[in-house]
């Protein structure tokens, strides 16, 4: 009987297909010593007949699995552990391991005609993304639209790592994905976010006077935790930038667009990452210089080119081409050297640029009203060598934050009017308007209903 | 904290699976889908693809089925799309022509063991322009799409191995290499099984350990009030279910029964056999 396993069809024996009874100790399964526990249960001609699985706290109104299915676990070993699952006191369980019941269930997509069409966000641009009602609930959210026409590899991987990612950095200040809904055809695919009123690009250009201090600093600390939490699942965002950036009336940032957005971590096989990631202007220097590994500090730099623009209400590096951004960069903080960066002269493209003779950097002087702290914090943040730069979780930790002015309370952020619900600024004559722009610094001091 | 909650199946959809509102027996529907993720596993090996893209695949296999019939859909076809789909979702996406062409190796693989030739196997490689190259190519195309929209692209899978090596740690067993890889073996064999679309990863991790060391006569505390899997939040009949699951892979067949089953690849087999089966004796 030593050898009577079956060998499964086809099993192959494989260095990475390991199988429990194909293990280098040699013996199969049913041939070893022999213990209670064999006896009862373990022939290959009477394995278990085990009980269905069964959701627990469903099981006391759930009608019981069928005897004949129980009859193994009623002949477990003596010296078997009793069955505690029944009157088992409700154990807390740790956070690292959820109860059952909060895992979602397997379910199929909806269809998008559960959703009533309002209006569309983004015109022009080519990811179409539109207001929507929820007939059911009556909820407003924002269905974006994929773009899947023509594909020759299926379902495009960008695509899945969009919902991917989205789904798994759930955190209150990463755009909240509800669901994936299809249309008529397979190319009709769409991701249903929570609407949120403002985008951060527009907002700024329409504020009349930029952020203050203690509300910029209620901002960067959400982004900040929201870009710790992908990092820590091990999601690169690559596109951060304002236009990417939600912000609903309650003074709370979403970050969103996840359309670049890929798992790092990876031993980087298959050609490496891809230089073309994140919108130009806050593109970080390793990428323009060519560097094929790179890793979260490209979206730190991000956060320091958001940090600047929050508080120069425009952005940054309004750079026309790569070699301008550069040189940009280069006046900024000086031009980088062994000491700051020591790995520039080993990247592809560095050798192509005239590296302007040295000077010390500006930040100083291009942010005359930062504090000492603030100042520290963006050249942690805009740091050449990426191995230097802060990382999120760091940077939650900067003192800048802990410094007077203290963070506003995001319930204290005015309210805007929203461009993406198709509303339109009042009229500044318009005396029974509650939102007017003009009003944004008084409307700041109080809460809003 | 870092934990990704990952779909299960619902107690209604594991009490009625499709396959078996469509009658197929229960005993069937688990060895096709074991004879599903083993062809899953051979062309991962055939493909050189890394372990953890074919992991992810058979799991999103096994879920398929808690909402979709055999009836409607061949697992030949499914496991590829969940193939080619995984390893997008893990960074190392293949070419569809060498996925199809070692699917058709596959099926012409088995189709030559059916037909109980005298010879042995040879390939037969197939026309790029021929039919086949381009039936193959579109149920490769409508697999990926059904498993995304069938589970909501809730594609998000965990794999056990990472926290089989913390709880091994915690229970101080790392330096017996033997029950590390036994436990580790049957992880992988448990991939052919559905428990992974069932059970949490630390409930089938608690299992694979007591199996190992049940194997390997080691005790660990199991009184009531101090139960080693309780600190790891499994319920015991959970996990004695998932190692039942396990033990049911290591079933004897008998060789007519093997012989079914590769005549039930593709949705056409599973129809057939339905109407067999079925003409005469109703169902239940
Ligand atoms: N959840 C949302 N709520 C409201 N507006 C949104 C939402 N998601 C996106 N938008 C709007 O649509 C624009 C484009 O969406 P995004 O995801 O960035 O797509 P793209 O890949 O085309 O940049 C955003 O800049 C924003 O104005
Ligand atoms: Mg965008």
């Amino acid at each position: 009987m030593a050898r009577s396993r079956v060998r499964l069809p086809f099993t192959t024996f494989h260095p990475f297909v390991m199988s429990a009874t194909s293990t280098s100790a040699g013996p199969s399964t049913p041939s070893r010593k022999r213990s209670r526990w064999d006896s009862e249960d373990n022939s290959p001609d009477s394995p278990p007949q085990l009980a269905q699985p069964q959701k627990r706290r469903a099981k006391s109104e759930q009608h019981q699995v069928k005897p004949q299915s129980l009859k193994a676990t009623n002949s477990t070993p003596a010296n078997a552990p009793p069955r505690i699952t029944a009157q088992r006191k409700q154990q807390a369980h740790s956070i690292y391991v959820p109860p059952r019941t909060s895992h979602p269930p397997l379910m199929p997509s909806r269809s998008v005609y559960c959703y009533e069409r309002l209006n569309s966000i983004e015109e022009g641009s080519y990811g179409v993304v539109f207001r929507a009602r929820d007939k059911e609930t009556g909820d407003i959210v924002a269905l974006k639209k994929l773009k899947l026409d023509e594909e020759k590899h299926g379902f495009p991987i960008t695509a899945l790592r969009e919902i991917n990612s989205l789904m798994v950095c759930k955190h209150e200040n990463v755009v909240g994905i509800r669901e994936v809904v299809v249309g008529d055809t397979l190319t009709q695919v769409f991701i249903v976010m929570d609407f949120i009123e403002h985008d951060l690009k527009s907002l700024l250009t329409l504020m009349p006077s930029p952020f203050l201090q203690s509300e910029i600093k209620t901002l960067m600390l959400q982004l900040l935790s929201a870009v710790a939490h992908c990092h820590e699942r091990w999601i690169l965002h690559r596109d951060l930038k304002t236009s990417n950036l939600l912000m609903n009336n309650r003074g709370t940032i979403k970050v969103a667009d996840f359309g670049l957005a890929r798992r790092y971590g990876d031993p980087v096989g298959v050609g490496g990452l891809t230089q073309l990631v994140v919108t130009l202007w806050y593109r970080a220097p390793e990428i323009l210089l060519g560097a094929t590994t790179y890793s979260t500090a490209v979206d730190m730099w991000s956060v320091g080119c958001i940090f600047a623009e929050l508080i120069l209400k425009e952005p940054l590096f309004q750079a026309k081409g790569e070699i301008e951004l550069l040189s940009m960069i280069f006046k900024l903080l000086g031009p980088p050297n062994s000491s700051t960066w020591p790995e520039y002269s080993s990247l592809p493209l560095a050798k192509t640029i005239n590296l302007p003779p040295y000077h010390p950097p500006q930040l100083r002087q291009k942010f005359p009203y930062l504090t000492a702290a603030g100042i520290d914090l963006m050249s942690k943040l805009l740091t050449y060598d990426p191995e230097e730069r802060i990382s999120a979780e760091d940077a939650l930790h900067h003192p800048y934050f802990s410094e007077s002015p203290h963070p506003k309370h995001p319930d204290l952020f005015g309210s805007f009017p929203s461009v993406a619900a198709g509303e339109k600024r009042r009229k500044p004559d318009s005396p029974a308007a509650p939102i007017r722009a003009a009003d944004y610094k008084l409307l700041t001091e109080f809460d809003l209903p | 904290m870092s934990v990704s909650l990952y779909p299960l199946a619902t107690l209604a959809q594991i009490e009625k699976t499709p396959s078996r509102e469509d009658g197929i027996p229960q005993n069937l529907e688990e060895d096709l889908r074991a004879y599903g993720c083993k062809l899953i596993s051979q062309a991962g090996i055939l493909l050189k693809q890394k372990q953890v893209a074919v992991a992810t695949a058979q799991i999103l296999f096994q879920r398929f089925w808690y909402v979709t019939s055999m009836k409607q859909f061949g697992i030949g076809d499914v496991g590829m799309g969940a193939l080619y789909l995984a390893s997008k979702l893990e960074e190392c996406p293949l070419r569809m022509r060498d996925l199809i062409n070692v699917y058709d190796l596959l099926l012409q693989r088995a189709a030559h063991t059916l037909s109980s030739s005298q010879h042995d196997f040879k390939y037969a490689p197939m026309s790029y322009f021929g039919n086949t190259f381009y039936d193959l190519k579109d149920a490769l195309v409508v697999a990926e799409m059904q498993i995304l929209k069938r589970l909501g692209f809730h594609v998000n899978v965990v794999l056990p191995y990472g926290t089989l090596v913390n709880y091994l740690r915690v229970l101080g067993l790392t330096n017996r290499s033997e029950v590390c890889t036994r436990a580790w073996g049957y992880l992988n064999d448990a991939l052919q099984s559905p428990v992974y679309a069932l059970y949490p990863v630390p409930t089938i991790v608690s299992a694979a350990i007591l199996l190992t060391t049940r194997h390997y006569g080691i005790a660990l505390p199991s009184d009531p009030e101090n139960c080693w899997w309780e600190l790891f939040d499994a319920e015991w009949e959970d996990v004695w279910s998932v190692c039942g699951y396990i033990m049911r892979l290591y079933r004897q067949k008998d060789p007519m029964e093997q012989m079914q089953l590769l005549t039930m690849i593709n949705k056409k087999g599973v129809r057939q056999w339905l109407e067999e089966n079925h003409s005469n004796s109703d169902v239940r």
